[in-house]
């Protein structure tokens, strides 16, 4: 062997530990970057040289960097980000609907309560125009709550219609960059070479794209295939798909629709948008309803327990809620238009008998309280379920908030273990591999001085 | 297991400390466990029905606040009129000795007069500028002096109401009878009639509610005229039928001493607790005229010292104190009832603390465990703290040299 030889292998060390260096530069450098996978220099022995029957190595080589991954951990990662996300998205519309539903002031229950302390102070003095004006005041407070309440949760619903609009937008968006990389990425892995950053890119977008909705990934030759939850394409090859959004036929809700035109809202299940739609189509609507067949049911009765009495003019009781619409067509009372249907106080129904002191029908008006609606339950047990049903909504979103943050916390700490850049670890490659590259110099100072010495020799011989 | 940052760890033990913190502050400032549904939607639903149970409790101790002087103000009326009944037993009791010369009788009967004036005020009191004993016609004095005629304000010769004059759904009118004690009560119903109304007057002219030929009928100036057969038997009418008009006396047919019941019969109920009501009011009509007549047996013994014999003296002179007797029994009721208010009210301050325990029980936390929470939830917060400022700046790089 030669020391030309030495030299070479010397030499390749150089090359070996500064290629080392780099990729230790490279993690320190990236090692609060989210969604950087630590790199590490693969390393392997020269092919030895053999010379009769001796074979002697040949030194080191650096044949890739390759950046450590766990696909299964980022796979897991991504479903249980679409579930946080959508969790996320129930909770902070139920935790903006929850106040309404408060058992302190202004709310259903204490508004119902008051009209029927003051129907009850009414019936000690029939007569009296203060008394009745208080029946007023307190039916049209607890109109005014209905009203809120209902507001609070159509406008939550439009709110989520822009949401809806929005995520669509961003889907859209991280479609194409991930469609871009494909290609790149494919290039490189036909020539044997690892994704390396591009792929880091690709598995961030995938992760932004999962706390938007349900998404499956498959890797094909030409990159990553994604579609949603029910199989809708978003992604294939270097081509992205676009979703769209359309106004529905009630001229208010943000319907999702495939490239193709085709309805998907329905199918669109977790992270924010999947949140979103659940919320906006499922769970407000449930509330409303609920809220509606009381607020009807209640004025029915109220109503009812009005036409069989006369008010303080002897003559028969008039209802005393409406939805506000007195001409045409007459539409249902709901929770979002009752209102009063008087503003005179001398129109509540108290007399039993036509005379103006008798209260003998304000005991129709009060046993509204503890009778029970068509829907089964009394006007405050339909609203303590009301509340209750609020409140555990609110409550498992809550929880399942909790439970997979937990949860990807932990994910993340595994998928850190493996992928993740330890700082210490790379200080201890960093002495390792400069000790290397000081070896490897002392190598070639070592095989210059011996050449020196060759080049002495003949000298030597000349003088 | 490799760790490589304990920042994402360290972040999310910071988070959770400090919300327990913000949970454990929240509780002992509001006093409450439960500040919304979420927290415990179970307490929150229950929370419902328990406030509207603490408000009926509520308004049924201010409704009990409100009828006590109600019914005490009826209380101290009858009261008054016992003792005015009593003295006019006195003054009949005189009068029937039949040593008095008419002069002296008329006297009397001047004291007796006096005396039923008082006792028509006192059957009109009011509470509040309700009258109280006019059943539920609350809003015009019950006892009205009696005339012989009344008619009506609308119809004119030239434009006459008739039989067929349809009358207001709903309206009342009411005809007392001073002779009687009695009233007929009519509401208008749907398609009712003048006609209506004249064979009402007719049933209860049968029935014995109103004297003997009390009749309605349409003058010859079209007006409706409701009229008393004698000149001595006086009525009444109130009405508030936009059909009729109101009903007034015709000039001249006043009867003296004589005064007819134009309340009714009803009996407002109120409730004050979640099964019991009670009576709010004695109608005119069961306190003075049902069992005796009192009014009428004033007016008879004033007409009887004016004009009548000794034995006609003593003989209304009875009827008072069968009528004073009469009165001192209907207040037994009312006395009771004031009785019950009383306890009822105590009952209800009790209930009010045993709701207020309830809801405490329900959504409440108490002092020393929110401070014991509050405690802990420092000291966690502490130790995450401390820990986190231990473990977070150190690194190989602090040892290499």
């Amino acid at each position: 062997m030669s020391l030309n030889t030495s030299l070479s292998i010397a030499v390749q060390s150089l090359s070996v530990a500064s290629g080392e260096l780099q990729v230790t530069n490279n993690n320190i450098a990236n090692a609060n970057t989210p969604g950087y996978t630590r790199e590490v220099a693969v390393l392997q022995e020269a092919a030895p040289t053999t010379d009769g029957n001796l074979s002697v190595g040949n030194g080191v080589e650096l044949t890739a960097y390759q950046s450590v991954r766990d696909e299964l951990l980022q796979t897991q990662i991504n479903q249980e980000t679409t579930a946080q996300s959508g969790s996320n998205a129930e909770l902070s519309s139920l935790q903006a609907i929850q106040p309404t539903f408060t058992t302190s002031t202004n709310d259903i229950g204490t508004e119902m309560s008051a009209l029927f302390s003051s129907i009850s102070s009414l019936s000690t003095n029939a007569d009296s125009s203060t008394s009745r004006q208080a029946v007023l005041t307190a039916g049209q407070n607890l109109a005014t709550a209905f009203n809120t309440a209902s507001n609070t949760l159509t406008s939550q619903q439009t709110g989520l219609n822009t949401q809806v609009t929005q995520d669509v937008n961003q889907i859209n968006q991280l479609s194409s960059q991930i469609a871009a990389l494909n290609p790149q990425i494919a290039s490189q892995k036909s020539n044997g070479q690892d994704g390396g950053t591009l792929q880091d890119q690709q598995d961030e977008l995938v992760l932004k794209l999962s706390a938007l909705t349900n998404v499956s990934v498959t890797q094909t030759p030409t990159g990553e295939t994604v579609t949603t939850g029910n199989g809708t394409a978003l992604v294939t090859g270097s081509q992205s798909f676009a979703l769209q959004t359309a106004t529905g036929s009630d001229g208010k809700t943000q319907e999702v629709l495939d490239q193709s035109g085709n309805n998907i809202t329905s199918t669109l299940t977790g992270g924010n948008l999947g949140g979103t739609i659940q919320t906006r189509d499922t769970t407000i609507p449930g509330l409303l309803t609920q809220l509606n067949t009381l607020a009807n049911q209640f004025a029915t009765a109220i109503n009812a327990a009005q036409a069989t009495g006369y008010d303080q003019n002897g003559t028969a009781g008039a209802a005393l809620f409406s939805s506000g619409v007195t001409t045409g067509v007459i539409p249902a009372i709901t929770a979002g238009n009752i209102t009063m249907a008087t503003t005179d106080p001398a129109a509540i129904a108290a007399s039993s008998d036509g005379s103006s002191g008798s209260s003998g029908n304000l005991t129709n008006l009060s046993a509204v309280q503890t009778t029970a609606l068509p829907s089964g339950e009394t006007p405050s047990d339909a609203y303590a379920s009301l509340v209750y049903q609020v409140g555990s909504l609110t409550s498992n979103a809550n929880s399942e908030s909790t439970a997979t943050t937990a949860s990807l916390l932990q994910l993340n700490d595994q998928l850190s273990s493996v992928s993740g850049v330890s700082i210490d670890e790379e200080s201890a490659n960093l002495i390792t591999y400069q000790t290397a590259y000081e070896a490897a110099a002392r190598v070639v100072s070592t095989i210059q001085s011996l050449f020196s010495v060759l080049q002495t020799m003949g000298t030597s011989a000349a003088e | 297991m490799r760790v490589t940052s304990m920042l994402p760890d360290m972040q999310y033990a910071m988070q959770q400390s400090q919300q327990n913190l913000a949970t454990a502050m929240q509780q002992i400032s509001t006093g409450l466990r439960v500040n919304q549904p979420s927290d415990d939607p179970s307490a929150s639903a229950n929370m419902v029905t328990a406030l509207a149970e603490s408000a009926n409790v509520d308004q049924y101790t201010s409704n009990v606040s409100s009828l006590l002087p109600q019914m005490q103000t009826a209380d101290s009326a009858i009261s008054s009129i016992t003792t005015a009944l009593n003295s006019a037993i006195t003054d009949g009791t005189s009068g029937a000795s039949g040593t008095d010369t008419a002069a002296q009788r008329q006297g009397v009967a001047n004291q007796v007069a006096s005396i039923l004036t008082t006792v028509v005020a006192q059957a009109n009191s009011t509470y509040s500028g309700a009258y109280i004993f006019g059943g539920s016609e609350t809003s015009t004095p019950p006892f009205v002096a009696a005339s012989t005629t009344y008619t009506s304000a609308n119809g004119s010769a030239a434009n006459p109401l008739s039989s067929t004059t349809p009358l207001t759904a709903g309206s009342v009118t009411t005809i007392g009878d001073a002779s009687t004690g009695g009233t007929l009560n009519f509401q208008a119903a749907a398609g009712d009639t003048i006609a209506t109304l004249q064979t009402a007057v007719a049933n209860a002219v049968s029935a014995g509610t109103l004297s003997a030929g009390t009749t309605a009928t349409i003058n010859s100036s079209g007006e409706l005229s409701i009229s008393s057969n004698s000149s001595t038997e006086g009525i009444a009418v109130v009405s508030n039928d936009a059909a009729l008009g109101s009903m007034s006396a015709t000039a001249g047919t006043a009867v003296a001493n004589a005064y007819a019941y134009v309340g009714n019969s009803s009996v407002n109920n109120v409730q004050v607790g979640d099964s019991m009501s009670v009576a709010t009011n004695l109608p005119g009509s069961t306190l003075f005229t049902s069992g005796a007549n009192v009014i009428g047996s004033l007016s008879n013994l004033i007409t009887a010292l004016q004009s009548g014999t000794s034995a006609q003296i003593a003989t209304a002179t009875t009827a008072i104190s069968t009528a004073s007797s009469y009165v001192g029994q209907q207040r037994i009721p009312l006395d009771n009832a004031i009785n019950q208010l009383d306890s009822q009210e105590s009952y209800l301050s009790q209930e009010k603390v045993t709701l207020t325990t309830q809801q405490t029980a329900l959504v409440g936390i108490s002092t020393a465990t929110a401070a014991t929470n509050l405690s802990q939830a420092e000291l966690d917060n502490d130790a995450v703290l401390a820990a986190a400022a231990k473990v977070m700046p150190q690194t190989l790089l602090d040892y290499l040299k």
